[in-house]
Order: C-alpha cells, then sequence, then structure tokens
C-alpha cells in the first residue's frame, strides 16, 4: 500500500509493523510526532503495546531496557538533549546486550537554542555501544526500523535508527508500507536466549569484578564485528523478500570517478542530483552513501574507495578541535593503508543550514581543484 | 551465597552479567538507616465532627457498594445517620482537606445517601444484656438517645425516661419536617430500641418521677434539653398573639392545628427562628425575620439563612423590638429601634447598640419570639450545682454526684445535634468507666479522634481502632498528584414554589451515580485504602500485601529505606522513623 508519509510516521508504520510491544518516550522536537502516532496506534487497537508515560528521557530510556529484559520487543524515539540526558542509559541498553531499537531525529545540542538538523547528538553517543544506522528517505526509514530489530535480536546489540530533522522527519513523501503478514514473516517474534521471569529470580547487570569486565567487553567488541555481516545479509533477506535494499554503505557512479564524495543522511540524496549534472558536463565525480556508522565498515569502504585519488567526506556535525567526525573515521580507515587518498573534510549546514546543490559542488571544486587539503577542516557556506 | 563459579574465558560468559542464582541472600534491609511503617493518621472531617463518625471509613465502603456496611459504620459512633445526613450543620465539610483543592466533599449528602439506603433494613436482633447494672436515661433528644443506645450496645439495660408522648425530643418538636421527616427520626429511633433500648413516654423528671424514684438505677443521664425560651422582657409580651418559637415549632411537629395569618414578626438570629419564620410561610402566613445584630453575627446555619432567604423571607438586621402594641388585648403592632454593632461582648461577636431616636412601628398579627432556650431546671437537686443556668459537668460529664451525668443541650453551649449525639457517647463511656472501675481521664485522652476532643466508642471498645495516630493530616501533606479535579456533587432540592405549599422535605437526595462519583472525590487522608502506589513504586519489592488488619506490610529483610513509599503515598498513610542501630 503506497501512502504519503512523513518521514516520522514512517517511523511509526515500522514500529507498528515491527508489532513493539512496549514503548516508552518522552517527547521532544522534532520526534513529537513519532510518539504521537505511536500512542494513537496504540490507544486504537492498531498496535497492542504498552505505551509507558515518562517524566524524563532518562526514565524512558530505563523503562524499554527493564521491559526489553522480560523479552519484549521495545521501542523509543528522542532527538538531540533528549539523546543527551538518555547518556547513561545508552551504556546499560549496550552493555546489557538488549535488543532495543531507537529512533534519534538528528538536531543540534544548544546552546544556542536549535531545533534544526544537525548530526552531533547522535554522533556524541558513538562510543556507547549502541548500532548507528543514517537513512537518506523516508522509505528507507520505514525499512530500516524492521531491518534494525532483526539484526538487534540477533546480535544483541540496540539499534540507533538516524534520520535528519524536518528534512526527513517533517517532509512528506510516497511510501511503501509492506503487508503486515510479510513483515511478520520476515520478523517473527523475538524469543530471547535469557530474560527476567518471576519463576526464575535472578539479578541483573551486578557487579564486574576486573577478572571478568574485559571479558564482557570483548565480547560486546565482537558482537560489534559480526554486526557488519548480520547487517549486510538481513538487507538482502529484506531486498528478497520486499525489493528494496540500501546496502551498509551505497557507491554511486564511483566506477573510473577521480574524486568521490563521502555523505550521510539526506545529503546523499542532494549530492546525487549534483553528481549526475557534473558527469553530463564531463566532471567525474563519485559518491558513497555510508548508512551504518556505528559498527564503521571498513572494508567496504575501502574496497569502494580503493584507487581513488581524493576523496571529500560531508559532515554537518564537528569535533571541536579536531573536524568533522566521518572525516575523521575515513582517515582512520586507510591510515594504515600503504595507498591511500588525500581525504578533504567539509564541514557544512549545523544547525539545520540549507546544504543546496551549490553548497556540495562548492565542496567538490576544491577536492577537484586541490592536490591536497589546505587545511584539515574546510568550512563551506561560513559567513564574512 | 552460592559458590564462586570459575569462568575459563569469554565463550563461557554469558552475555551481559547475570546472577546464577536469586539474590535473596543479600538482604538490604541492613542498608537502612530510616523506616518506612504504615501509620494511619486523623482525617481532619473525623476530628471536626462531634458524633465522632469514621468519615473517610464510611466512604470507602460507600464507594465500594457496601451500603449496608457504610450504614452500620456510621453507627458504631452515631445511632442518627438519617437525621444528621439532613440537619447537622456539616463542620467536618468546612474542615475537607479537599477544600484546599477545589470544593470540600458533600459528607452531609453521602451520609444521607446510606442512611436512605438502609431505610428497609429489617431490625437487627436485640444485643445480649452482659451487665446487671440498670442506667437511667432522662430525655428522649439525640443526647439520651445516643447515651443509651452506646449502653445497651456495651450490654446495659437502659431505660429512657421522656415527658412528652412521643420519643426524640428537640429532634420531635424543634426540627420542622422539611428539614426532617418525621418517618426518617420514627425509622432511627425504632432501630435504637431494636438494641434493647427501653423508652418510657409521658414521664417527666419532676413530675410524672421524682429524682429519688431514679435511685434504683446505678447511674443516671440528665439530658432534658432546653426548652423554656428566653423572653424579650419588654412591654406588651403577653398580649394574645404573642408567642414562643419553640411553642410554635412544637405545636406544628405534633400534628396540632395552627392558625396563622398576616405578617408575622419572627425575633431572633438562631436556628429557631429562621425554622419558625420557614415554617410560617409554609403555614401561609408572611414571615419577617428582626435581628438585632447583622448577617455575619446570625447563630442559624449558613445553608438555612441561604434558603430561608432564597424563599423570598425578609430578614431586617440592625433591628430590636422595644414594645408590642395590642389593640383589645391582641398584638397589632410592634416597636422597634435601629441598631449600631459596637464592641466585642462575651460570647465574641458585636455588641447591638440602639441608635438614639430611631424607633418606628412596624404592624404585624403575631409575634414569634425566638431569642434563645434555656434548660427547665426545676427538678434538679440542689446539692448539684449550676453554671449559667446549665448543669455544672467535668470533662468526663459527671455532675457533683457520682452516680449522676449530664449531658447535651441542658449541660453545654454547644447546641447541635452533632454535639448532642457526642455528649451522649461521653456520658455512655463515662458511665461504663465508672461501673467498670476505669480510669476514664486517660481513656477518653486515648480514644480521642485527633485532638478537638471528638471521642471514638470504636476505639474505647477495640485496641485495634486505636491505630489511628491523633495526628490530624494537612492538605500539604497529601501527594495532590494523584487526584483529578472534580465537581462537587450537590443533591437536588425542589424549587421555591413547590417547597413552600406545604411541609414537605426540601432535599431529594443524591442518586447512586452521583453518590459514587462523590465517594471518589474522597482524599481518604491519613488512611490507607489500598491505592498501591507504594506497592507500585517500591524498588525492592519490600510492600507485601497479604491482609490482616493492615492489609499492606514491609519487609524489612529487604526495603532499603528510600522513602520513596512515603514520598508518593498520596494520603499520607506512612510515617518514617529513624532506624535503631
Amino acid at each position: 500500500m503506497k501512502r504519503v508519509l512523513s518521514g516520522n510516521k514512517a517511523v511509526a508504520y515500522g514500529v507498528m509493523l515491527s508489532r513493539v510491544q512496549v514503548i516508552s518516550a518522552y517527547p521532544i522536537t522534532p520526534q513529537t510526532t513519532i510518539v504521537e502516532e505511536l500512542s494513537r496506534f496504540c490507544a486504537e487497537g492498531e498496535l497492542e503495546a504498552k505505551f509507558i508515560k515518562v517524566e524524563s528521557e532518562h526514565s524512558a530510556m530505563a523503562s524499554i531496557i527493564a521491559s526489553s529484559l522480560t523479552g519484549s520487543r521495545s521501542f523509543t524515539a528522542t532527538s538531540s538533549q533528549g539523546l543527551a540526558l538518555m547518556h547513561e542509559m545508552l551504556h546499560w541498553a549496550a552493555g546489557g546486550r538488549l535488543p532495543l531499537v531507537m529512533v534519534n531525529v538528528n538536531r543540534a545540542l544548544g546552546p544556542g537554542w536549535n531545533i534544526w538538523m544537525d548530526q552531533s547528538d547522535s554522533l556524541s553517543q558513538r562510543d556507547t555501544g549502541w548500532i548507528q544506522l543514517y537513512c537518506e528517505d523516508n522509505q528507507e526509514v520505514l525499512d530500516t526500523i524492521i531491518q534494525a530489530f532483526k539484526i538487534a535480536e540477533r546480535v544483541y546489540l540496540p539499534v540507533m535508527v538516524v534520520l535528519d530533522a524536518f528534512f526527513l522527519s517533517h517532509t512528506s513523501e510516497i511510501v511503501e508500507i509492506p503487508h503486515r503478514e510479510e513483515v511478520d514473516r520476515f520478523l517473527p517474534r523475538f524469543e530471547p536466549e535469557y530474560r527476567v521471569h518471576p519463576k526464575k529470580p535472578q539479578a541483573y547487570f551486578g557487579m564486574v569484578s576486573p577478572d571478568y569486565f574485559m571479558e564482557f567487553r570483548y565480547k560486546m567488541q565482537r558482537g560489534m564485528e559480526e554486526t557488519v555481516e548480520v547487517a549486510r545479509s538481513v538487507d538482502e533477506e529484506f531486498g528478497r523478500q520486499f525489493g528494496r535494499t540500501y546496502g551498509i554503505v551505497e557507491p554511486y557512479r564511483c566506477e573510473d570517478a577521480d574524486v568521490v564524495m563521502v555523505t550521510s543522511g539526506t545529503v546523499t540524496s542532494t549530492s546525487r542530483v549534483v553528481i549526475d549534472r557534473l558527469w553530463e558536463d564531463g566532471i567525474k565525480v563519485g559518491l558513497l552513501k555510508v548508512k551504518m556508522f556505528r559498527p564503521f565498515p571498513m572494508e567496504e569502504i575501502k574496497r569502494v574507495l580503493k584507487g581513488v585519488e581524493k576523496v571529500g567526506v560531508i559532515d554537518r556535525n564537528i569535533s571541536f578541535g579536531h573536524g568533522g567526525i566521518f572525516a575523521q573515521e575515513i582517515r582512520s580507515t586507510f591510515c594504515n593503508e600503504d595507498k591511500r587518498p588525500m581525504v578533504f573534510g567539509f564541514v557544512m549546514g549545523l544547525g539545520g543550514r540549507d546544504v543546496t546543490p551549490e553548497t556540495i559542488e562548492e565542496a567538490i571544486h576544491v577536492t577537484l581543484e586541490n592536490s591536497r587539503p589546505k587545511e584539515e577542516t574546510h568550512w563551506i557556506g561560513l559567513k564574512g | 551465597m552460592a559458590g564462586k563459579i570459575i569462568f575459563k574465558g569469554e565463550s563461557d560468559l554469558p552475555l551481559s552479567p547475570v546472577s546464577s542464582g536469586d539474590m535473596c541472600w543479600n538482604r538490604t534491609g541492613t542498608w537502612r538507616y530510616i523506616r518506612p511503617k504504615y501509620e494511619d493518621k486523623t482525617p481532619p472531617c473525623g476530628t471536626a465532627c462531634p458524633a465522632g463518625v469514621d468519615i473517610v471509613g464510611f466512604i470507602g465502603l460507600l464507594g465500594e457498594g457496601k451500603y449496608e456496611e457504610a450504614w452500620n459504620l456510621i453507627r458504631e459512633e452515631n445511632p442518627f445517620p438519617g437525621v444528621c445526613g439532613r440537619v447537622c450543620f456539616h463542620p467536618c465539610e468546612s474542615h475537607c482537606n479537599r477544600a484546599d483543592y477545589d470544593e470540600s466533599l458533600a459528607i452531609n449528602a453521602l451520609e444521607r445517601f446510606v442512611a436512605d439506603r438502609a431505610l428497609d433494613s429489617k431490625p437487627r436482633p436485640p444485643i445480649r444484656r452482659t451487665k446487671k447494672e440498670r442506667i437511667a436515661v432522662v430525655g428522649s433528644g439525640p443526647s439520651g438517645l445516643s447515651c443509651a443506645y452506646h449502653l445497651a450496645r456495651m450490654g446495659y439495660q437502659t431505660t429512657v425516661f421522656e415527658a412528652l408522648p412521643w420519643a426524640g425530643g428537640i429532634l420531635r418538636v424543634g426540627i420542622p419536617s422539611y428539614r426532617l421527616p418525621k418517618d426518617i427520626l420514627d425509622k432511627e429511633i425504632a432501630d435504637i430500641q431494636a438494641y434493647g433500648v427501653e423508652i418510657k413516654t409521658k414521664a417527666r423528671l419532676g413530675e410524672d418521677l421524682s429524682f429519688e424514684d431514679l435511685g434504683k438505677y446505678t447511674a443516671i443521664f440528665l439530658a432534658t434539653g432546653a426548652h423554656v425560651s428566653r423572653k424579650l422582657n419588654i412591654p406588651g409580651e403577653d398580649l394574645k398573639g404573642v408567642v414562643s418559637g419553640l411553642d410554635f415549632l412544637r405545636d406544628i411537629n405534633l400534628g396540632k392545628k395552627v392558625q396563622i395569618r398576616g405578617r408575622v414578626a419572627v425575633i431572633g438570629g438562631g436556628n429557631t427562628a429562621v425554622d419558625a419564620a420557614r415554617a410560617v410561610l409554609r403555614l401561609g402566613g408572611s414571615p419577617l425575620i428582626l435581628y438585632r445584630r447583622s448577617r455575619d453575627e446570625m447563630p442559624a446555619f449558613d445553608e438555612e439563612v441561604a434558603g430561608t432567604l432564597e424563599e423570598g423571607i425578609e430578614i431586617r438586621y440592625l433591628t430590636g423590638p422595644i414594645a408590642v402594641i395590642g389593640h383589645k388585648g391582641r398584638v397589632t403592632k410592634l416597636e422597634c429601634i435601629k441598631m449600631e454593632l459596637g464592641g466585642e461582648d462575651e460570647t465574641g461577636r458585636k455588641r447591638p447598640v440602639p441608635v438614639p431616636h430611631s424607633n418606628f412601628t412596624t404592624e404585624v398579627d403575631t409575634v414569634i419570639v425566638a431569642i434563645g432556650e434555656e434548660p427547665d431546671l426545676t427538678f434538679l437537686p440542689e446539692d448539684i450545682p449550676v453554671e449559667n443556668k446549665m448543669v455544672s459537668t467535668d470533662n468526663a460529664a459527671r455532675t457533683s454526684r457520682k452516680d449522676v451525668f449530664a449531658g447535651g443541650d441542658v449541660a453545654h453551649i454547644h447546641r447541635t445535634v452533632a454535639h448532642a449525639i457526642g455528649f451522649g457517647k461521653r456520658a455512655a463511656i463515662s458511665i461504663d468507666c465508672l461501673i467498670r472501675k476505669r480510669d476514664v481521664n486517660s481513656l477518653l485522652q486515648e480514644i480521642r479522634v485527633g485532638e478537638n476532643g471528638t471521642l471514638s466508642v470504636a476505639k474505647y471498645l477495640s485496641e485495634m481502632a486505636r491505630r489511628r495516630s491523633h495526628h490530624v493530616v494537612t492538605f500539604e501533606e497529601l501527594n495532590v498528584a494523584y487526584f483529578e479535579h472534580g465537581e462537587r456533587n450537590e443533591r437536588a432540592t425542589l424549587a421555591v414554589p413547590e417547597r413552600v405549599r406545604d411541609l414537605r422535605e426540601i432535599s431529594t437526595g443524591l442518586t447512586e451515580q452521583q453518590a459514587l462519583k462523590e465517594a471518589e472525590r474522597c482524599f481518604s487522608c491519613g488512611v490507607c485504602n489500598e491505592c498501591e502506589v507504594c506497592y507500585v513504586f517500591c524498588p525492592d519489592l519490600s510492600i507485601i500485601i497479604d491482609g490482616g488488619t493492615v492489609k499492606y506490610r514491609i519487609n524489612y529483610d529487604y526495603c532499603k529505606g528510600c522513602g520513596i513509599c512515603i514520598a508518593e503515598c498520596p494520603r499520607n498513610a506512612l510515617s518514617v522513623e529513624k532506624e535503631a542501630r
């Protein structure tokens, strides 16, 4: 069934089709309409889930950590300051090896108070042990939610599905809504390996001495490493059943390209348009969309960018004192390679500033026209 | 504790740290430095009720649809729920904590609802006499019958002597039936008799029987009321057409044909004056109330004054009569003088001071004098002292004679039905203490409800019932986040044209739906009603729900003393104490 859906409604449909059993969330712009839609689904009986109202995002995450421990498929959504408030609980969810799915609508952190698109909220949670998947359009949002539960329940690590504030959350597109039975077939009932049960009292997440702490961390790292392969196969399985795949990264017109631009989120769509036009002018520019940020799919990226002389990385985020975060990740991917590309880091579109085709073109020209970057981070579109 | 488990490598470990067995060995109660405990306290309505009714208790039962149990709970303390549910001035409502939130609870209407539901109940079998002593009660008003009722329930043979041919005292002869229908009173007196109370009518102390005749009783309770109307002491008071308010109401209440026509001046500002004026209106007369002070000083209940004004009866304030003027021995005019308010008198009210040269006359056909009543003490032996024209008693209702007790209007200035019921109860307890040689003073301390002097017979008779502490819960001590705002459910009243046609009852009471909704509004201040909030919040699963007199208990083996249960309890039914170390 095709429907015109905003990104946030696409999230809600994805959650409903995944037959989530417990939802706990606290409203924050631009996430609010997700939970509004979900509470409507619950109220109208379209989704048989327990909706737990809470007084903060910290409690929202705590609630679904608990419900997930009982074996219930659980979900929350947040954004920006809300995600920051959850920070402590994010470690509990990942360290507890709970297959939660959370949507984060990318929004800047204040001050200055700003409700618009910026990746710094989700990227600030890079090291919490959560899988992170960035979406380009509303169809991908819906499909990724369904895939995310399957990935999470296979590797016992929580998944954060990320979409751009307003450019996706509040923009409507045509979205194909899969049939319930089809989704049920793809994503059967979750049967966890272990769960809290009243008949078998156990304590979870107790103290672990230095004797064993490292081993638990090692197992988490192994889980993350497995996730690359698991996510790829889940996406392929999804493609076989529903006819749509996304890959964990997606190369676009990279063959014979002189330079490749690396993007994530909605900037990817704009970049596709720019690149198509430049090819018409004979300028050979490729595109690499990075969907999976954690675990970082280094091997896939190396394969795509092998032999490319120059790579431009677009970051809608800034790690103060270093630069764009995706650019850092790309640089570190290649640092042990004998043959490695020049990496041009571009910071643009912070706090919801428009990234237009011209902005992207400027970054491409900087990459094309210089043999090596003049500075570690180029700020594009900066006033004055 | 389980034995130590050794893991050889990471593959032996679970995904995340999980205990291999349960953690019951970890008695986290030892971490506690404060100790929560269930402690029911006194709700403000309860301490405000002169009759000592467990208001929160009966409303809780009502809310569960247990109407008969609610009725019986009221009657633990007060044998007149149907009467009080109509005529009580309900100080419980003025003290209700809900008033600080939206509107006070309609407690009086709920009491009436419970009583009306029990109208068809069968009388219970008489209580077995377990005591050999016999008690005489003089007067069958609310105080005398309350005393007799409680004594009968304690197992005493109790005889009530009533001067009139009918029992009920002021309830029978003073309160008009538009406020208290006679069948309601009859039913509740019959219920009292069913407990084994014997009532002898036409037995006036001092006339039909003497004080000495009562000598064969172990104890005597004097509850003869205050039935002598005060006089105006102005010229013309003996003219035909000048009657006392109490006499007038008595005649109507006893069904005598009372002819009253034309302009009727009712003098006074108390309930008798207001009742008389409204009765006049119903009999076809044109009443006019003259009161020498202002609205604020009127002793009549606010609701009754409001009803009076609603019915179009004029009240002339700051007006005092100085002479009744007649023609051929019958009243024709009333001479009055304007008043202004001066300094406070001994009752704390502003004293009326005549304004010089402000005299005026008004034409009247009848004058009803209702400026207060006093007890008739002509029967009283000389050795029993009288103070302020009332029998002098101590805190335990005792007179100077060891075996003679007194209460109600004959001994007190607080002249309401609820107070009379309370004083009767106090006397019953005191008489029981005398006979059983118990220390009445310390017991009265123990069985009080809060700090207002209200007593509980349930507390007197049962150790268990004493568990509520005397602390009166304030609004600030409640966690009102748990309560939704809701409008008070008022009982319906007849429209004015309909109600003044005759003496039919004005108020029609709450519907069942209204009563249940109203009961839900009760905060149950200080009294656990098993709402489960503590159970839901306890992070240590240490609230145990397993019956007993206090339904919940705390498992101190594991309670860490975090205090969430106390903080969250909507009604302050939990307290904290320092952990003994």
